[in-house]
């Protein structure tokens, strides 16, 4: 058996970092990758593939999740939680199985956490319910490298002072912000007139071209699709294929790892893992690094027992899986008909290409007698409904009172639809404050097609997450009315969203109330490293990635140093 | 308390979840509405459909040579009555919704009890046709297909069989035309749909890429 300096389970954005910078820095790498390997050739704007097949996700009858749901209370008080798997339900939980992972198929609204976001405990209070800790670095420690990924990943953007701006080492992003929309103007003035202050959202993808990657190409779909141009930074097309380039990165498709050996001192001593042909292999490393996304991460560990991991790999605290994050908020909807502008502007408005690129950040932190006490708020930001139009067509097959249409009214609600109207949508992220209801266990009697059990997840949320999400929506209706939207509606609710998750695997400095230290290494394995979403002990009130991705940058600087 | 709240919003499909995924959430919960009601609904519906049946004349339809025999001559005149030509928009034969269909329901990632479910509601809406107007569903003047479908469409399992079609219209319509439908882009051109690029060639289907 071959051993690697590093092996690294896992290929998104929690993975891809660790890769890059250890090869690049001469250590042999191995990365396991469940899924396939798609490149640029073989991503077009498909919505069948994209979205209405299993291509980049697992078949659910292959692998699959069991989800609890809240079932109303028992007479002692306590919640009754019901279970059901997703092959039965349909609620799909993957995201994108492949190299890269789902970072290949995100939007790339990126934004750092502000440094407040490390002691909400402290800043703020506790709340009843919830387990807010602090997290045991500052901002500081992981500034440098928000500033790494903004050139190695390739963040665009331009930043415009604001009462909640975070501290930066540089002055500004290393590439201008991709092209923008008409409606990116009408809501600049609509949040000028109601004094708030519009700002200009990060992106993952290049406005200029960068080493052999292409800009943006403005095809107009863009999250949920995989980029033909290479201009999103997802970790396969930003670092992983980097990694490859300094010839000490070897990354292997269709390797489902099951399990990770350790021995009787609790190092990890093997990854084992299914073949493309489903035969087990084996290999050993150094160190280990898990980034398999927050719920697959709990679940490899809790499955991986060992002599001295009676209760799974890194678990001698009982915290692996506990404490699992979504984002909280919502989204809303407003509608434009294109005849409502002049016609310079309703051509404008039609264009499909260019971003929205807008968000605000006026209640990043909330300090308004009318919703209570000084809390912690969120951002909010503009979008155009996504342009997939299957799903849009089908979303219209039902008339106001829940009845299938056909024939002549759905036609001509269709061509309304479509061709007369545009609609702008806001999504509030908020956190999703941790709690004892919303956590990975093993499922004791669902399997995947391997024979282990998969992950049951438990999803429940606290209600200030509602409160907090409502606050913000009601604040993004007034700009969509301040622009003479019509039919302006939203929704707030504790409906966890499957591709904004994080925690399960919380980094402290206490090993009985965490599973990582500081550094993202487990407290009782010592050659092991967790550098995806997991070691979030909140959340922060933004998508997740950027930071998954400095801190993943942050800790491989530790690994070097160690090696 | 979240129950109620997940039913709300039910329908309004909340955006934090990727599109493409709530449209797979949506489209898997709707088979197992189907599948549960299937044995049960059809048989209750169809002693409801005999009481008031009364046969009035019939105007035979003629399918088009493509899709004569069974099943498909009922795929094509259910597609086109759920989406019929207009002067102004194409119809589901303009954009080969059954041969979009057929292909398909032949492929080997089609869901088996899907393809069952499919196949089942067209003997259950000729049986249905049967016994109200005397003749199978692609015989019937369009007036009686109206009567059939509005029908089938009371009973869940009835009502998910006709979403389930406009999901394979829709598809037929909209989806790249590397599929077979939506021939020579005429779906896009109806809507105004622009698009993304680049499009997907014969060798990247999607069942070709896993």
């Amino acid at each position: 058996m071959k051993e690697y300096d590093v092996c690294v389970i896992g290929s998104g954005a929690g993975g891809g970092p660790v890769a890059l910078t250890l090869s690049e820095a001469g250590y042999s790498v191995l990365v396991l990758e469940k899924g396939p390997w798609f490149t640029e050739e073989d991503f077009y704007k498909d919505e069948l593939t994209c979205c209405r097949r299993s291509v980049y996700t697992p078949d659910l009858k292959d692998e699959q999740h069991v989800l609890e749901d809240y079932d109303g209370q028992n007479k002692d008080g306590s919640y009754k939680w019901s279970s059901q798997p997703t092959a039965e339900s349909g609620s799909d939980f993957w995201n994108g199985n492949c190299v890269g992972g789902s970072s290949n198929f995100m939007s790339g609204y990126f934004y750092r956490l502000k440094p407040k976001d490390f002691y909400l405990r402290s800043a703020f209070g506790e709340i009843k319910g919830a387990n807010v800790v602090d997290w045991p670095i500052d901002y500081a420690a992981l500034e440098p490298y928000y500033t790494l990924a903004e050139s190695v990943v390739g963040i665009s953007g331009k930043i415009l002072p604001h009462k909640h701006q975070e501290p930066r080492s540089t002055p500004d992003f290393p590439y201008p912000p991709t092209a923008e929309h008409a409606v990116s103007g009408l809501i600049d003035k609509a949040c000028h007139e109601l004094s708030m202050t519009p700002l200009p959202t990060p992106r993952a993808i290049l406005s200029t071209p960068k080493d052999d990657r292409r800009s943006c190409e403005y095809s107009g779909f863009c999250g949920s699709y995989g980029c033909s141009s290479g201009a999103k930074g997802s970790s396969r097309a930003a670092l992983l294929n980097k990694a490859i380039k300094t010839g000490h990165c070897t990354i292997q498709p269709h390797a489902k790892v099951y399990k990770l050996s350790s021995d009787q001192s609790g190092k990890v001593s093997s990854a084992d893992y299914f073949d493309k042909n489903n035969v087990k292999q084996s290999v050993s490393a150094k160190i280990f690094v898990v980034a398999c996304q927050a719920i697959e991460t709990s679940r490899l560990l809790l499955a991986s027992t060992g002599p001295k991991h009676p209760n799974g790999l890194a678990n001698n605290s009982g915290q692996v899986g506990k404490n699992l994050l979504f984002s909280a908020g919502g989204s809303g909807t407003g509608e434009f008909s294109y005849k409502q502008f002049d016609s310079a502007l309703s051509q404008s408005m039609q264009l499909r290409g260019p971003f929205v690129n807008r968000g605000l950040q006026d209640w990043y932190f909330i300090d308004d007698k009318a919703f209570g006490a000084p809390a912690k708020g969120g951002v909010i930001d503009f979008l155009f409904r996504h342009p997939n139009g299957i799903s849009k067509a089908n979303g219209e097959k039902w008339d106001d009172n829940g009845k299938l249409l056909w024939g002549k009214p759905l036609k001509q609600k269709l061509k309304t639809v479509f061709a007369d109207t545009k609609y702008l949508r806001f999504e509030v992220f908020n956190d999703w404050l941790p709690t004892d209801d919303c956590f990975v266990s093993l499922d004791n009697s669902v399997k995947d097609k391997w024979g282990s059990p998969v992950a049951k997840i438990r999803l429940g949320y606290h209600d200030h997450d509602l409160k907090v999400g409502r606050y913000l929506a009601d604040k993004s209706e007034l700009v969509l009315k301040q622009m003479n939207a019509k039919n302006i509606r939203s929704s707030v609710s504790g409906s966890p969203p499957p591709n904004l998750v994080a925690g399960g695997c919380r980094f402290g400095n206490n090993p009985t109330t965490s599973v990582l230290n500081a550094d993202c290494q487990a407290h009782d394995a010592e050659n092991l490293y967790v550098t995806d979403g997991s070691f979030m002990p909140t959340g922060g009130s933004v998508p997740y990635t950027w930071t998954i991705y400095a801190n993943a940058f942050r800790v491989a600087d530790i690994i070097k140093n160690r090696l | 308390m979240r129950k109620e709240l997940n039913k709300k919003i039910a329908h309004q499909w909340d955006d934090t979840i990727p599109e493409g995924l709530q449209e797979r959430i949506k489209q898997r919960q709707g088979r197992r509405q189907f599948l549960k009601a299937a044995g049960v609904v059809p048989a209750a519906m169809l002693i409801a459909a005999c009481e008031n049946d009364k046969v009035t004349s019939v105007t035979p339809m003629n399918a088009v040579s493509a899709f004569a025999m069974p099943p498909w001559n009922t795929f094509f005149a259910v597609q086109n009555h759920l989406f019929p030509k207009d002067d102004d928009s194409p119809g589901a034969e303009d954009i080969n919704a059954t041969g979009y269909l057929k292909s398909v329901l032949a492929l080997p990632d089609m869901d088996s009890a899907d393809k069952k479910f499919i196949l089942d509601g067209v003997n259950w809406t000729n049986d249905l046709s049967r016994q109200m107007f005397d003749h199978d569903f692609y015989q019937l003047t369009k007036n009686k297909k109206e009567q059939v479908l509005q029908r089938i469409s009371l009973s869940s399992a009835g009502e998910n069989w006709l979403s389930l079609l406009l999901l394979y219209i829709f598809e037929a319509l909209i989806a790249d035309p590397v599929y077979g439908g939506n021939t020579d882009k005429i779906g896009w051109q109806w809507l105004n749909h622009i698009p993304g690029f680049p499009q997907p060639p014969e060798n990247k289907k999607y069942y070709l890429l896993k």
